[in-house]
């Protein structure tokens, strides 16, 4: 069941920045072949956040990967689908022609800023070499404009900074470095690949506000992947909930959090604590992913689902994303008129209302 | 907690940065202070550092030819006038290279590169400029001072080339090899030459030989080594194959071989030249499981995911951080390349003759007149065990200090 692409529809809205239609990624393992994305479709406008959602394991990295194509082919494969970069399909591209885009066009940020710094050169350098590379600037003007990105996010004293190795920097510091080094060729889309999850909270928030600013100066896209509800709430305007290999919900930030209608993103909800309400034990979604290698047959989440009652659909006839409610695709028999909805590709060019003046300006 | 809240990112006074901690320098000055800092690596850098100045200056120190001489009123520099383009080359470039270490603004990539560049247009230049009597005449001096022509000579602490033989120095009842004594401070070999000078002139083949053959099978084994550990797959498969093809072959009888079927080819460049092309396999290891394990670490997925080359990525981003297990290897591989020279010489398939070097006067220990000479064994033998420990020590040192378990918390 796969969906055909509505042309008219297409035609009404702005062209997405990037748009990933039916993604399907493999790995060769020895236990055979395992598909950890299975027919993911996303659409990012420009200036937009994207949140992935879901717990480890259920293939939003490896989504992300592929978009930048990091992923080490063997044993990766790409199944299926087509990832378009305005326009142009990602997958078809050569090996050089990805280096162009790569951090020029779209920017990486990883999970785990202690290690994602070469401890052998200075913060300097590993700038500038990319601003060389992509700008096509000397290495003096380089390393301006990396002193420039350092300061334009929040670094103190950037010119000296330049000149510093990482083990000198703490860990909050180094991921403003990253967000500098991949700010610093001004992507149109910047995946942020669980920027937050390796820092403590108070600099959680400063980073996500960094990001935040960044992105209403420069109007990029950020493709913001998590497993951190609060994050999402905050950040994002789109939210695709990931589960075992697919998206299993998808809808504008509001309308996720004010009516989540699968029960997995029902269940997520549940599981956190809620300020004011007194309970024994925090409500838990029973059971664990599933393994890649033996995904259940029928709907993935049935065995942990408290909706199904034994109903046999759920088990036997996989449930794909329908357009439950407009702009709110869901993938579960039990929501209302699932049959009935349209398979439609998900697109939402929906933006946040930003309260601007909680967000204070970038300091110079 | 409401400091921490408050806490600006960034705390930037110099105070500040000198309370970091020992550990936190960069990896590689981390490893290199630890190496140091251990008693054996400094013995075995100071036997190294001499041994290094003795090949440096060995013309200085040990030359028949008078450095000053006064002859028929007239002053002249004989060592200068004899002196070769390498004399000039090595000098010249280890003083460069003494002069820049201080300077701690240059970087190190610079300084590296400033020295191998000014040692090539040295050598050039010197090879054109310099072109010193093709014979030797090393009598010439002795004659002039019976006949009185040298009214004054200046001489190196150690008056004898080592390709000096003296024949006409001692009559024919005292022949040579002669024992230590105070003219000769080693000794002399069969030849006549003097001991001490051939062990001094003999120190730049055993350094050249541990440095041409280690450079070559490092850069050998950095280049296969790493495509094997980025590719990984069939090309590492491939690699591993040929790895094992070349670690099978016995280095030592494939130079004895290549000696002896091209008896005219021989040459002690050659001789570096297939140490280095046989013995890359251990650095291919090295840099193989370097590689496979840094290709996956974040630094090199974050310089991948900002559009950089594969050559930079390879060489710039995962090379560096490789390079500290490879100077083991590399240590060791000096030592062995200087043993396995010396054992050459010693067989008498070495460098050519009329050469210095340490395992030629083991040679001679046995050699022809049939009792043991103990000073043709025990020098040589000591300066070949005394490096060979020093590399050994060094390598030790640095492997201590990368093992983690070993290295202590501060």
């Amino acid at each position: 069941m796969r969906w055909i692409p509505n042309f008219e529809s297409e035609i009404e809205l702005p062209d997405p920045l990037l748009q990933i239609e039916n993604l399907d990624i493999g790995f060769e393992t020895a236990r055979g072949l395992v598909r950890p994305v299975r027919e993911v479709s996303l659409s990012i406008y420009p200036g937009q956040t994207v949140a992935v959602v879901g717990e480890s394991g259920c293939g939003k990295s490896v989504t992300a990967m592929s978009i930048l194509r990091l992923l080490p082919s063997p044993p990766s494969k790409v199944l299926g689908g087509s990832i378009r970069f305005a326009g142009q399909d990602l997958l078809r591209y050569t090996e050089r022609q990805m280096q162009a885009v790569r951090g020029r066009d779209i920017a990486m940020i990883f999970q785990e800023p202690m290690t994602s710094l070469n401890p052998v050169y200075t913060i300097g350098d590993q700038i500038a070499e990319a601003v060389v590379l992509h700008q096509k600037v000397g290495y003096r003007e380089a390393l301006q404009i990396a002193e420039q990105s350092l300061r334009d996010v929040g670094i103190a004293d950037p010119h000296r900074r330049l000149r510093e190795y990482p083990h000198e920097m703490s860990g909050g510091m180094r991921q403003r470095i990253m967000i500098a080094m991949a700010l610093s060729c001004k992507p149109k889309l910047l995946i942020a690949d669980e920027p937050t999850t390796a820092l403590d909270v108070t600099i959680q928030a400063q980073i996500l506000e960094l990001l935040r600013k960044i992105q209403r100066q420069t109007g990029m896209a950020i493709m913001l992947i998590t497993h951190d509800l609060g994050v999402v709430a905050e950040n994002a305007d789109v939210v695709a909930v990931m589960y075992a290999s697919r998206i299993v919900e998808t809808a504008t930030v509001e309308e996720l959090f004010d009516h989540p209608k699968h029960p997995y993103t029902q269940g997520l909800f549940r599981s956190i604590p809620k300020i004011g309400v007194t309970s024994k034990r925090l409500e838990t979604i029973p059971g664990t992913v599933p393994n890649p290698t033996r995904f259940p047959v029928g709907c993935k989440f049935h065995t942990r689902c408290d909706k199904m009652n034994g109903d046999p659909l759920c088990t036997t006839v996989e449930p794909l994303l329908r357009e439950v409610s407009p702009g709110h695709w869901a993938s579960c028999h039990h929501v209302e008129k699932f049959a009935d909805s349209p398979v439609t590709p998900p697109q939402l060019e929906h933006k946040r209302e930003t309260d601007l003046s909680a967000v204070g300006e970038v300091k110079a | 907690m409401s400091e921490m809240a408050v806490t600006p990112i960034e705390k930037s006074s110099p105070e500040a940065r000198d309370e970091l901690p020992a550990t936190s320098r960069p990896w590689l000055e981390q490893i290199w202070l630890d190496t140091i800092g251990r008693a054996t690596a400094k013995l075995g850098l100071v036997w190294i550092a001499i041994i290094t100045a003795v090949a440096v200056f060995a013309p200085f120190i040990a030359n028949s030819f008078p450095i000053l001489a006064k002859i028929d009123g007239r002053w002249s520099s004989p060592l200068l006038h004899y002196i070769t383009p390498a004399d000039v080359t090595l000098i010249a470039v280890s003083a460069i290279a003494l002069a820049l270490w201080p300077f701690k603004r240059v970087g190190f990539r610079v300084k590296c590169l400033s020295i191998a560049g000014s040692a090539v247009i040295i050598s050039i230049v010197t090879l054109i400029v310099i072109h010193p009597p093709k014979a030797e005449v090393f009598d010439r001096y002795r004659t002039l001072a019976k006949e009185g022509r040298l009214e004054k000579a200046i001489y190196a602490p150690i008056p004898y080339s080592a390709n000096d033989r003296l024949r006409d120095q001692f009559k024919v009842d005292n022949p040579h090899p002669r024992a230590p004594s105070r003219e000769h401070l080693a000794g002399t070999n069969p030849n006549g030459a003097d001991v001490l000078s051939h062990l001094i002139h003999a120190c730049r083949i055993a350094m050249a030989v541990g440095f041409i053959s280690t450079s070559i099978s490092m850069l050998i084994g950095v280049i296969i080594g790493g495509l094997m550990g980025y590719y990984a797959s069939w090309v590492d498969l491939l690699g591993m194959r040929l790895v094992e093809i070349f670690g099978s072959m016995p280095t030592m009888f494939l130079l004895i071989m290549f000696v002896a079927a091209f008896p005219d080819y021989r040459s002690i460049y050659l001789i570096m030249a297939i140490i280095g092309v046989v013995s890359w396999t251990g650095d291919a290891r090295f840099v193989r499981a370097e590689f496979l394990k840094l290709r996956h670490q974040d630094f090199v997925q974050a310089a991948i995911a900002s559009g950089l080359p594969l050559r930079s990525v390879l060489f710039r981003h995962i090379l560096p951080n490789a390079l500290a297990p490879l100077l083991v290897s590399a240590s060791f591989g000096i030592a062995g390349a200087i043993l396995l020279e010396s054992t050459l010489s010693f067989l008498g398939l070495g460098i050519p003759l009329g050469e210095a070097s340490w395992g030629q006067l083991l040679t001679d220990a046995v050699g022809s007149g049939g009792s043991f000479k103990w000073w043709l064994a025990i020098y040589p033998g000591l300066a070949i065990f005394l490096t060979v420990l020093a590399y050994n020590l060094i390598g030790e040192a640095i492997r201590d200090a990368l093992d983690p378990k070993l290295r202590k918390r501060d």
